[in-house]
């Protein structure tokens, strides 16, 4: 670890934004974060008493200046804040991936902070030729539509920040993620799932990688420790699974959470995907962004990487398998009431 | 009709056209350069007024590609080109660009050493200096800015020559390589308007062209010419291109740097005369900040570009000064000649990740204003919010969309294209696909925007291809 212990997070509020304040706010003397309302200032601050809030836009310089204010030199930064599916036009993703990111690391610069985890994401380097083939740290990027060219740029201000000295930065990989704090849209498709009515696109014998939000944690803190400025590493579950096999566990995990599991597998032909994906590139091509298009044109496709340079070099471990991880997500939405 | 005969003819006088030209006459080789605009004795019209603007640019400067949203442009059209009324601000091309360049492109002679001797060989002709003594105060706020922040920042060299009392004088072409060309027996003729390459199979055979005198009477012409060069720029080569029937990889992928302009006030009374010197470089080569021409005119263009109550305003202009955030852009446009129409249509489409990118540089080009003192900032886009502070700043990104953002440009490349076994119009050394006496030396051959000012890459180029024409001959 750095200098201090203190740690400030962007996208605080975010899904795994809130699994690690909840790890760190317990064993931090201050825990700097960054969310963009007061209702999220005020959820947070119930994690300890060394959260700090602070509401702002992490688009905005004097935001971000009020968020490193005070801030201990040397501390750490995680920088979680992202958009993923923007609210109507796919400019956003630029401004917040792109603009928010070039922020955070020159006030990471200029007050001084120690290390910073930047945290990325497999769309850089768009999908798996084949379905064998997984990503490594030495794939080359090849973005997918516009969040995937958002997240290489953010990644090429990292990689240049860290190469010139001027911050001691590292970026984590995540793939698709789930856990506890999942969004609307992720109650949604396990309810799908569970009432057979998510659709298989293709035969469902591409292959994903996926994280647990707890594993994906436990991987930024070995980086915030361990690595080396400049580095990156992809950080996902034990294994990757083939489609079916998700849909398979997450209907298991709610057999055993004790719920009924009910309908078929319906399917899709790979070719509503192909659409499905032409049309996305279109209407991103025009500014726009339909998520459910955006879901389906993915859908098809193998998403796997390889984490055996985090376990080498890093060591990481992810401790949560597949079956597991589903369950506790479950578990999670029932006790706080989720419909699934 | 009048008819010319010449070894090579040189269609264009500006950075291109007058390196190739001096390039083969003082290797003894016959040239005639022909260009459009009118001879203008240097230094006759105030740097950066509007009887410049009148004299010495196409169009008085007004230019635009067409899109959403559209991008002025400003081209010279004087003997001399855009050497003429530009800056003057030199920047070789930069390595690791050149380096990909050659790489993805295989294009042949073109490692550091060759890029170099060519660099250095144009630059003994024009001399390439800093300012003598301490930074003019519109400079001057940039470079406060930046070390404020902490970010890298550097004066920029110009083709500048100084005087033993610091005056300094611009090195345009009609000062320095047009009368080498001169001296080695070039003929430099002003007023011919080229209208098409005549084509014989693979070859040119000469050109077609439009003389307009001092009266203004109009002859035609016809110069016959074993080989021809274009040095139109990066708009005006693949019309030409085009109107000759040259279309393949002839006037698509054009690049610009597109760019968004600030009005800042300051304490201080600033200088007006010239551009600044200073550039931040903390975000290149994504995003280039530095300064633009400053007139009370521009500042009240760029005041007006902000939606901004113009005459308050210019009430103390003496205190304003206009500086840019310029991008690499992602996106591609086009040049497109329309038969009857005497000037091609250009278009270009920023993508989504461009328009952010230039909010980006506003915002940090901002920062570094509030960091150097500036109380008030106008931003280029109809009604963004006035900063007075840092805090306003978050405003500006919503407020740089299709609609509102007033954007423009001075850099225009890439609309031909050079490279081997790729879709672009011409080989390594320029000469077009299929057309073996034909060359293209100029911005249009580069194959992206270089991030920076292009001047230097084209006179670089254009040394090296005429170097390998010479070769040929």
């Amino acid at each position: 670890m750095t200098g201090s212990d203190e740690i400030v997070i962007t996208g605080a509020a975010g899904w795994l934004g809130r699994n690690l304040v909840e790890a760190v706010a317990p064993v931090r003397s201050a825990v700097r974060v960054l969310v963009q309302s007061d209702a999220d200032a005020s959820i947070l601050s119930l994690a300890g008493r060394s959260v700090q809030p602070v509401v702002g836009d992490v688009r905005n310089p004097a935001d971000l200046d009020r968020l490193f204010d005070g801030v201990t030199q040397g501390a750490t930064v995680v920088h979680a804040a992202g958009v993923i599916h923007p609210a109507g036009a796919v400019r956003e993703l630029f401004d917040v991936n792109v603009g928010g990111t070039s922020l955070v690391l020159d006030r990471a610069r200029r007050t001084g902070m120690g290390r910073l985890v930047h945290v990325s994401s497999n769309s850089p380097f768009g999908v798996n030729p084949s379905c064998d083939h997984r990503f490594d740290e030495a794939s080359a990027y090849k973005p997918y539509l516009a969040y995937g060219a958002s997240k290489e740029e953010a990644e090429e201000l990292v990689l240049t920040a860290a190469r010139r000295g001027d911050v001691d930065a590292v970026i984590v990989r995540p793939p698709w993620f789930y856990g506890p704090h999942q969004p609307a849209r992720q109650s949604q498709w396990l309810r799908a799932v569970r009432k057979g009515r998510f659709p298989l696109v293709g035969d469902g014998g591409n292959r994903r990688s996926m994280v647990f939000t707890g594993n994906l944690v436990h991987g930024i803190l070995r980086a915030e420790s361990v690595a080396a400025a400049g580095a990156a590493y992809w950080i996902a579950d034990p294994e990757p699974h083939s489609m079916l096999e998700v849909l398979a566990t997450v209907r298991e995990a709610f057999k055993a959470e004790g719920f009924e599991v009910s309908g078929g597998q319906p399917r899709l032909p790979r070719l509503a995907g192909v659409v499905a994906e032409r049309l996305d590139r279109g209407l991103q091509r025009t500014g726009r962004y339909s998520q459910p298009l955006h879901v389906i044109g993915e859908l098809k496709e193998s998403i796997v990487c390889d984490i055996s340079l985090a376990r080498q070099e890093i060591g990481y471990d992810p401790a949560v398998d597949l079956l597991e991880g589903m369950r506790a997500s479950i578990r999670w939405c029932v006790e706080r009431g989720h419909e699934l | 009709m009048t008819a010319f005969q010449t070894e090579v003819l040189v269609v264009g006088s500006g950075a291109g056209g007058a390196t190739t030209a001096a390039v083969l006459a003082e290797a003894g080789r016959s040239v005639m350069v022909v260009e459009e605009g009118p001879a203008v004795a240097p230094g006759r019209a105030e740097p950066f007024s509007l009887q410049e603007l009148a004299g010495s640019y196409r169009h008085h400067g007004c230019s635009a590609a067409l899109g959403s949203p559209p991008i002025a442009y400003a081209e010279g059209c004087c003997v001399g080109g855009s050497t003429e009324v530009n800056s003057g601000l030199w920047n070789r091309l930069p390595a690791p660009l050149a380096e990909r360049w050659r790489a993805q492109l295989q294009l042949a002679e073109f490692t550091p050493a060759v890029l170099d001797r060519y660099a250095d060989r144009v630059e003994s002709w024009l001399g390439v200096s800093t300012v003598p003594g301490s930074l003019p105060p519109s400079s001057a706020v940039l470079e406060r800015g930046a070390r404020a922040l902490g970010w890298r920042h550097e004066e920029f060299p110009r083709a500048f020559r100084y005087d033993e009392r610091g005056r300094g004088t611009k090195q345009t072409m009609s000062r320095t390589v047009l009368p080498r060309a001169r001296a080695a027996g070039a003929q430099v003729v002003a007023g011919v308007r080229v209208q098409r390459l005549l084509r014989a199979g693979r070859r040119v055979v000469g050109v077609r062209a439009v003389r307009t005198h001092d009266d203004g009477s109009a002859e035609p012409l016809t110069i016959e010419a074993d080989h021809v060069v274009v040095c139109g720029g990066a708009v005006q080569t693949p019309a030409l291109l085009q109107r000759s029937g040259l279309r393949h990889g002839i006037g698509g992928g054009l690049k610009v740097h597109p760019t968004i302009k600030v009005v800042a006030r300051v304490p201080e009374v600033l200088d007006h005369d010239d551009v600044p010197m200073a550039r931040i470089t903390e975000f290149a080569p994504a995003i280039a900040i530095g300064g633009s021409a400053s007139r009370r005119g521009h500042i009240g263009l760029a005041l007006a570009d902000a939606g901004a109550d113009v005459s308050a305003a210019l009430g103390d202009w003496e205190h304003r000064f206009v500086y840019y955030a310029c991008i690499r852009s992602d996106a591609g446009g086009r040049v497109l000649a329309v038969p009857g129409l005497p000037t091609p249509i250009v278009t270009y489409r920023l993508t989504d990740a461009d328009l952010s990118r230039l909010a980006r540089g506003l915002v940090h080009l901002g920062e570094a204003l509030f960091a150097a003192g500036a109380t008030e900032l106008h931003a280029s886009a109809t009604g963004a919010p006035v900063a007075h502070s840092v805090g306003d700043l978050g405003g500006w990104w919503d407020a740089v969309d299709r609609k509102r953002a007033n954007l423009m440009t001075v850099h225009l490349t890439s609309s031909v294209r050079m490279g081997e076994g790729v879709d672009g119009g011409v080989d390594s050394f320029g000469v077009v696909r299929g057309i073996d006496n034909l060359r293209v030396s100029d911005a249009s051959i580069l194959p992206e925007a270089p991030g920076v000012n292009p001047q230097a890459a084209i006179m670089t180029l254009a040394a090296r291809n005429a170097d390998h024409l010479l070769a040929a001959l």
